[in-house]
């Protein structure tokens, strides 16, 4: 029963994390139709979440790698994954407390790692796994997406360059209607697998699944609902701002930037590599502008980004890691994760009402 | 040691498929724009034997965009 109860707080807390993981992205998902103006922007966030809801189905190659190749799901319980958790929404709110742009993705896998390592010693951890799933990948994604972006923006302006401009300008925007779809297909794709993958953990270390079991469909959809939930009530707090924080670009850029990155979100999710989205459409970003205009590119955010790569997994891992320890005070019991959860959520609030007074974050990229 | 724990043909396979997507659609979608905005054109001067060859080029580049998109979406889901 007491166990019960862990899992039930598990699930709403990883629900929570990938509501708050659509709600940060939507700016990355609609930034280049909006910028464009390919799509109104009420329009462009309907049409993100809808297909943020409908990506969360095309694969599980991402959750079954959260699920199995990170941690040693033998070692792990429930407390475990909620320590976790709590590792990777800790850090995501002081990178959003201080404007920091961090990957939601990497703080996940760190707060696991880290809460895992605590628990069980290095056995919990898979390092291989970790390496060549998770981490090889996160540093070659944004760097195919950059080169990718490049390219195709050099590609667009040779085959229509003596096309009229407003010929042009129009067909991109129509084809940007599909690129930035398949854009928030793969962000539903690899983003809500990760939540997906996660309690699939926790429902294997509760014996409520075999190991290697797939998501049960409840899980499915209620990742897809959560995270095309938090795309969609994001988007409205992108609309007011929108203009003013988004990057400039022309439609040609705009679709070169998207198709980049949704070809390389899907190509990585086919191949369970979980990525963090943020990171690879900004590399698609980027480099549709630096192959036009290298100056036009904020070569300063993408320092920021390095310096958060670099951060995000090790922090979140220590705050997974002193949450355990932390659970473990009040026993093995639920009573751990229930005063954990509260003590959270009061935390939350106090965060979020001083960050509303003192003004808004600066955006992340 | 890098190479036992990567798994490098995955990796290769992902790094190939996003350069052949990303690049490869934008290609095919900018004939398609090439084509349409000359079928325009070549239209409106009267040449049509010129504006056939280029409407069928926009016609079938953006089949092509399509089928390509079709087609990789169905591959994400059958694994």
């Amino acid at each position: 029963m007491q166990n019960d109860v862990v899992l039930v707080i598990v699930v709403a807390t990883a629900l929570a994390f990938d509501f708050t993981n659509g709600f940060h992205d939507t700016a990355n998902v609609v930034a280049t139709s909006i910028s464009t103006r390919a799509m109104p922007p009420r329009l462009a966030v309907g049409y993100a979440a809808a297909l943020n809801f409908a990506g969360a189905f095309i694969s599980l190659a991402v959750a079954a790698t959260v699920a199995q190749d990170v941690v040693n799901a033998g070692a792990i319980t429930p407390t475990v994954v909620f320590a976790g958790l709590i590792g990777a929404i800790s850090w995501n709110l002081i990178t959003w407390y201080f404007g920091l742009p961090s990957s939601s993705s990497h703080a996940l896998i760190g707060g696991v790692v880290g809460a895992a390592f605590a628990a069980a010693g290095p056995s919990a951890v898979l390092g291989a796994g970790i390496v060549g799933k998770v981490l090889i990948p996160a540093v070659i994604a944004p760097i195919v997406a950059f080169i990718v972006g490049a390219i195709a923006i050099v590609v667009c302006y040779r085959v229509v360059g003596r096309v009229r401009p407003g010929h042009a300008g129009r067909g991109y925007r129509l084809g940007q209607v599909v690129s930035g779809g398949l854009l928030a297909l793969a962000h539903g794709t690899n983003d809500a697998q990760k939540t997906m993958g996660v309690i699939t953990l926790a429902l294997i270390a509760n014996g409520n699944l075999a190991a290697d079991s797939a998501p049960p469909t409840w899980v499915i959809v209620t990742a897809a609902s959560a995270i095309a939930a938090g795309t969609y009530f994001g988007g409205w707090r992108i609309i007011r701002t929108v203009g003013t924080r988004i990057i400039k670009m022309d439609p040609a850029q705009g679709f070169s930037a998207s198709g980049a990155g949704a070809a390389v979100i899907l190509a990585s999710s086919h191949f369970g590599f979980p990525l963090s989205t943020t990171q690879v459409i900004s590399g698609g970003v980027m480099g549709a502008g630096a192959a036009k205009r290298v100056s036009a590119v904020r070569w300063g955010v993408a320092g920021n980004i390095v310096v958060a790569w670099l951060l995000t997994m090790p922090a979140a891992a220590m705050i997974g890691a002193v949450t355990y320890g932390i659970t473990r005070i009040f026993g093995t019991g639920a009573a751990g994760p229930i005063v954990v959860a509260a003590a959270g959520l009061a935390m939350v609030a106090a965060a979020f009402t001083k960050r509303v007074r003192v003004g808004s974050p600066v955006p992340a990229p | 040691m890098l190479a036992t724990i990567v798994d490098t043909e995955a990796l290769l396979k992902t790094i190939v498929a996003a350069f052949i997507a990303g690049v490869g659609v934008t290609l095919i979608f900018s004939l398609a724009i090439l084509g349409a905005s000359r079928f325009v054109d070549l239209s409106r001067d009267g040449r049509s034997a010129g504006a056939i060859a280029f409407g069928a080029l926009a016609v079938v580049a953006l089949v092509a965009v399509l089928v390509v998109v079709a087609v990789g979406i169905i591959v994400m889901t059958r694994k």
